[in-house]
């Protein structure tokens, strides 16, 4: 990746584009995400999202955004940027607007839309080659609404609809590969916690045409049970146990750009936030971890 | 009629301190009204609980605004008037207020005479707001100031509410909420309940006649970017951030990008807290290489804010 602008740590932005004072929990590690992602994305972008954490971004009369913001179903913000990128495209060849006045169409929702509810809406984007960019801070779950569990809910959490001592009993869903089985324009996995492999794919993302895809894992002290400054270290272990990895799909193919040299044990990882602290207590559910620890180390097998 | 607020933040656990103390009320043969208000903001903005108790039907509805007992379990909300603590406060009404201070201190920093009982912060905890299971320890305190919730129903309220915790969770919860219960032995019955309000007395408010302009289209559209920098989210903070400059190795590229809420500007090459933003949430200090970032609790912040401020400019 020689022909990025981001090279070392000091090549990031230091004056950042997203208004302060919104609502957002301490150490959300989504809105660290979409910060980071809003830099590189610059201005020129219209925001369209679907109902969850990020919603209130711009409840108004406030909004945190230089631009536009529209607001969806929790289903159909694909759909939206489908009506969004139509209008300026009319306008553009009308001639009502002109080049420097096009903006880009930018999904933002949780997981909960963009691995469940919208997932036939996105599905159909792809298939009408829309050109838009859909961000997804996947948090594990329907933070918004007091964290029940989502389709991106990993095996084994506890979250409140699923309490019992053996917490979630699905797995979480592959999106990134469903994404990319549509042979979209580019897909690609981040986390706030290394913002210079975020900083280079949103880079990437923003130079290419038609449907291209970001998840962003996002620790979510409120839903996960940690102490918000634990956000960065938190992201960090999910990364260097593998449980995240930081990959993305382009051309054809899938690169891993960050493969942990050593991985950690997923232990690690779990033993960090509450939702996993029926795992360790009252006694240590040796199977349960195994379990998860076997699906990650069976992931990396199968990486070249 | 008994009616309670709490005050605390989002966070904190007073939704769950008014369920508890509801249900106790409801195990002790009342009828109980609960409900906690708080908006679209999160950890650390202010929020509320209301709990009434009569052993009569409750007719009155919605926010108490005549409290016999308010609960205060984060004392930097005071000066917050969104936090609304001082709302209705009669003489008739008791406070409590978790805190480091004496209730004498508190009686003249807010020109009042009536009874303020302390509920005192554990030393050993370095910030007050982040007192572990407060929740519980504000509902052990009142059902002793109120004096008609024993210890049985508010041990059983505890495990009902938290039922799906842990017993690990259940039993520290239990603990503090009975040390407060003996704590408040002093002060037992002081709550004092009053006549439910009569719909005879009731005041019609004056209303506002809006006028409403001609127009064809109405949205609530927002004009123009950046308006959100207008919300004091700062004030949620309980632990603030200070740099000592003199460590400061001016890699901003670090805390600026850390920053999950954008409070760190970067000035030339030295980074600067936006404090009527930084809600308080400590990640620059985990990340800071040379630790030259501390966390420390609001109530003692300003002058370390200033010593801070005082070094950028040297
Ligand atoms: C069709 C529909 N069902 C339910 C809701 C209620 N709702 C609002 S936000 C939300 C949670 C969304 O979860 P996710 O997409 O993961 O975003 P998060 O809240 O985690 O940020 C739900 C269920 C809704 N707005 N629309
Ligand atoms: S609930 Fe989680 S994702 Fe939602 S705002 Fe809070 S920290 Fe962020
Ligand atoms: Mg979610």
């Amino acid at each position: 990746m020689n022909d990025t602008h981001f090279k070392r740590m000091k090549d990031l932005p230091s004056t950042h584009l997203l208004g302060t004072g919104t609502p957002m929990c301490a150490g959300c590690g989504g809105l660290q995400a979409i910060n980071d992602i809003y830099d590189i994305l610059g201005e020129k972008t219209v925001f369209i999202n679907a109902a969850g954490c990020m919603t209130l971004l711009s409840v108004y009369p406030f909004t945190p955004f230089r631009g536009s913001w529209l607001y969806t179903a929790m289903a159909s913000a694909p759909a939206g940027a489908q009506g969004v990128r139509d209008a300026l495209d009319i306008l553009l060849e009308k001639k009502k607007i002109g080049q420097e006045e096009n903006l880009t169409a930018v999904v933002l929702t949780g997981d909960g839309s963009a691995y469940g509810m919208g997932l036939s809406a996105t599905s159909a984007a792809i298939d009408r080659n829309l050109d838009f960019i859909y961000i997804c801070y996947d948090n594990e779950g329907y933070g918004n609404t007091g964290q029940q569990y989502s389709s991106a809910t990993p095996h084994g959490a506890r979250t409140s609809t699923s309490s019992g001592s053996m917490g979630y009993p699905g797995f979480k869903k592959d999106l990134f590969s469903i994404w990319a089985a549509h042979k979209p324009t580019y897909v690609a996995t981040v986390i706030g916690a290394e913002p210079l492999d975020l900083a280079r794919k949103i880079e990437k993302a923003a130079q290419l045409k038609g449907p291209r895809f970001i998840i962003t894992l996002s620790p979510c002290p409120t839903g996960w049970g940690f102490d918000p400054q634990e956000t960065m270290q938190i992201g960090k272990l999910a990364v260097k146990s593998g449980v995240w990895p930081l990959k993305e799909y382009i051309d054809g193919k899938i690169i891993h750009t960050k493969v942990p040299k050593i991985r950690m044990s997923v232990e690690d990882y779990l033993a960090t936030q509450f939702r996993f602290a029926h795992l360790f207590k009252p006694e240590r559910n040796t199977r349960l971890i195994d379990e998860i620890q076997g699906r990650v180390d069976e992931y990396w097998d199968h990486v070249s | 009629m008994y009616r309670i607020r709490f005050h605390g933040r989002g966070g904190q656990g007073m939704k769950t301190a008014g369920r508890i103390l509801g249900t106790a009320f409801f195990n002790e043969g009342y009828e109980v009204q609960d409900a906690p208000r708080y908006g679209a903001e999160r950890r650390g903005a202010p929020i509320f609980s209301y709990v009434r108790a009569d052993k009569k039907p409750i007719d009155e509805r919605g926010i108490i605004t005549n409290p016999d007992l308010i609960i205060v379990a984060d004392d930097s909300l005071v000066n917050i008037p969104a936090a609304g603590v001082m709302q209705g406060l009669n003489e008739h009404a008791v406070l409590l207020i978790n805190s480091r201070e004496t209730a004498e201190t508190w009686q003249n920093r807010l020109g009042t005479k009536i009874n303020i009982i302390v509920l005192p912060v554990n030393s050993s905890v370095p910030n007050p707001a982040e007192m572990p299971f407060i929740g519980a320890a504000c509902v052990g305190a009142a059902a002793r100031l109120l004096g008609v919730v024993g210890q049985s129903a508010l041990v059983d309220a505890i495990h009902e509410e938290l039922q799906d915790q842990g017993p690990d969770i259940i039993k520290a919860n239990c603990d503090r909420a009975l040390e407060a219960f003996e704590y408040m032995a002093l002060y037992e019955n002081c709550v004092q309940q009053r006549q439910a309000a009569s719909a005879l007395d009731y005041q019609q408010p004056e209303w506002i006649r809006p006028v409403f302009e001609k127009a064809r289209i109405a949205a609530p559209t927002i004009h123009a970017g950046l308006t959100s920098v207008q919300v004091k989210t700062g004030l949620w903070r309980t632990l603030c951030p200070i740099i000592e400059y003199d460590r400061c190795n001016r890699c901003w590229w670090i805390c600026s990008s850390a920053c999950p809420h954008n409070a760190i500007n970067v000035d030339g090459s030295t980074p600067v807290i936006d404090y009527d933003h930084c809600v308080g949430c400590m990640v620059c200090v985990a990340q800071c290489p040379p630790h030259a970032i501390s966390a420390i609790p609001e109530a003692e912040a300003d002058s370390e804010i200033k010593k801070s401020m005082q070094q950028l400019a040297h």
